[in-house]
């Protein structure tokens, strides 16, 4: 028989974005509980497994061996005819960084959550949401199997991409068919791949997407595709569309698939609001994810360092309401929206290219020294070479 | 069901992968993902059919 229980700050999910928010609640004074559905936090794993590095330390987390396959010099940009384009770290501005286990970084989030204070309990489920008066005072939820209820001054969604507590807590986190991408994965082994980077192949291979290998080292990578949903004809068009590009690139061809991954990627721009009385969301459930990148960690960490920060205010201010939470809501957009928005509007100019368009904006840039890959000095660059390909930007030359 | 098409998901992990893409993508929020099982609510189901787009190993059919 599991009992009822009340805390100060609930969190629902232990990945990531869940772990690191129950940490900094904890680090900040609040007693805190961190229900995961899962027997295991961090498996199975459903993440590419690349991730930039440069923000672990604003976060408090230090690299580790235990969950760095490979520490990537950067990242190459593969157009529909395969010109290459080469983004160094100097670039990127650090973008680039590691291939991850992810299995074993979410546990050392979670460990490190656990050893702030953190009562985590597993095979534990949110099955609804309990209100008060208009505001969020808990949940309901199912420890292995049996009902109880979880009250908590602050209760925070981190449920991850199919996060049903946002729409329970009647955030708007519902997606259009453009904003999101169906994908898919195979860990590979034995394939020539280049452990120095991680690829990207852009173009009609992977519509609205791309295809990406991300090296592991000893021949392994992740070999995986994301597809715009707005652009799937028929069913199971991801799978297709990876096995068709494996099929034809003799170096990953050859290799042997010993794991298989599916999920879904919001590539949305930032939702419009992430708080309400007594809730907050973060992460992918709060649609964080870069829509540029696909990448989630990084966004869903650094908000949830703001995030727990705020719930540990509120349950000391005794002020859990919608206004006090916006220091929330206002905290990770100042960190994180700017780049969002900026990198949405770049995904939805990419995919409007033409695959002989984005050929020629590669090959106009394949050679080039650009000091640094703004928009700007590219435009500048594919400008000289075939000025009738920048005509609708000249307003930024 | 008078008026709505079928919609099958094939949960038995023959297809199912249970990586979560149509519970996450379904506008009414009427996807359940519970581990190894997935099921949907027959009666709030529109069959738009986007859980269909969603699913990245075809495990959804309309007809």
């Amino acid at each position: 028989m599991v009992k009822d229980l009340t805390t100060d700050v609930l969190v629902i999910g232990a990945g990531p974005a869940g772990s690191m928010t129950a940490k900094w609640a904890a680090k900040s004074g609040a007693r805190v509980v961190m229900i995961e559905k899962r027997q295991e936090i961090g498996s199975p794993v459903r993440c590419g497994e690349g991730m930039s590095k440069e923000w672990l330390k604003e976060v408090g987390v230090t690299p580790s061996s235990r969950w760095i396959n490979v520490e990537v010099e950067g990242a190459r940009i593969f157009s529909p005819s395969e010109k290459v384009l080469e983004i160094n770290e100097k670039h990127a501005g650090n973008e680039v960084g590691y291939v991850v286990e992810r299995d074993g970084f979410d546990k050392q989030l979670a460990i490190d959550a656990g050893n702030a204070g953190v009562d985590v309990m597993l095979k534990t489920a949110a099955t609804g949401i309990v209100r008060e008066n208009g505001r969020i005072v808990g949940v309901t939820a199912k420890a292995f199997g049996e009902p109880f209820t979880i009250r908590a001054a602050v209760t925070i969604g981190a449920d991850g991409f199919e996060s049903q507590v946002g729409r329970w807590a009647g955030l708007p986190t519902n997606l259009q068919l453009r904003d999101m991408d169906s994908c898919l994965q195979y860990r590979m082994t034995n394939v020539d791949c280049d452990v120095r980077y991680c690829d990207f192949y852009l173009g009609k291979v992977a519509p609205g997407g791309y295809v990406w290998v991300f090296p592991k080292g000893d021949g392994l990578a992740n070999v995986g595709i994301g597809v715009q949903l707005s652009q799937i004809k028929s069913p199971a068009e991801a799978r297709t569309y990876l096995d068709a590009w494996i099929a034809k690139h003799p170096a990953y061809a050859k290799g042997k698939k010993i794991d298989m991954v599916g999920g879904g990627v919001s590539i949305c721009a930032p939702i419009k609001q992430t708080v309400t009385d007594g809730f907050m969301l973060v992460g992918d459930a709060a649609r964080m994810i870069d829509p540029l990148t696909g990448g989630g960690i990084a966004n869903g960490c650094i908000a949830g360092k703001i995030c727990g920060e705020v719930a540990a205010k509120a349950v000391h201010a005794g002020d859990a309401s919608k206004e006090f939470l916006q220091a929330y809501e206002k905290g990770w957009r100042v960190r994180l929206e700017e780049k969002l928005y900026r990198n949405w509007l770049a995904k939805e100019k990419l995919c409007s290219l033409s695959d002989e368009t984005f050929d020629k904006v590669v090959d106009a840039l394949e050679g080039v020294k650009l000091e640094k890959l703004t928009v700007h000095n590219i435009l500048k660059a594919v400008h000289t070479k075939y000025p009738e390909v920048t005509r609708e930007f000249e307003a930024f030359l | 069901m008078a008026g709505k098409k079928s919609l099958h998901i094939e949960s038995s992990g023959q297809l199912c992968i249970y990586c979560g893409a149509c519970v996450g993508v379904c506008p009414l929020n009427c996807i359940y993902l519970d581990e190894t099982r997935i099921t949907f609510d027959e009666r709030i189901c529109t069959r738009c059919e986007i859980c269909v787009k969603a699913c990245p190993v075809g495990a959804i059919e309309i007809d």
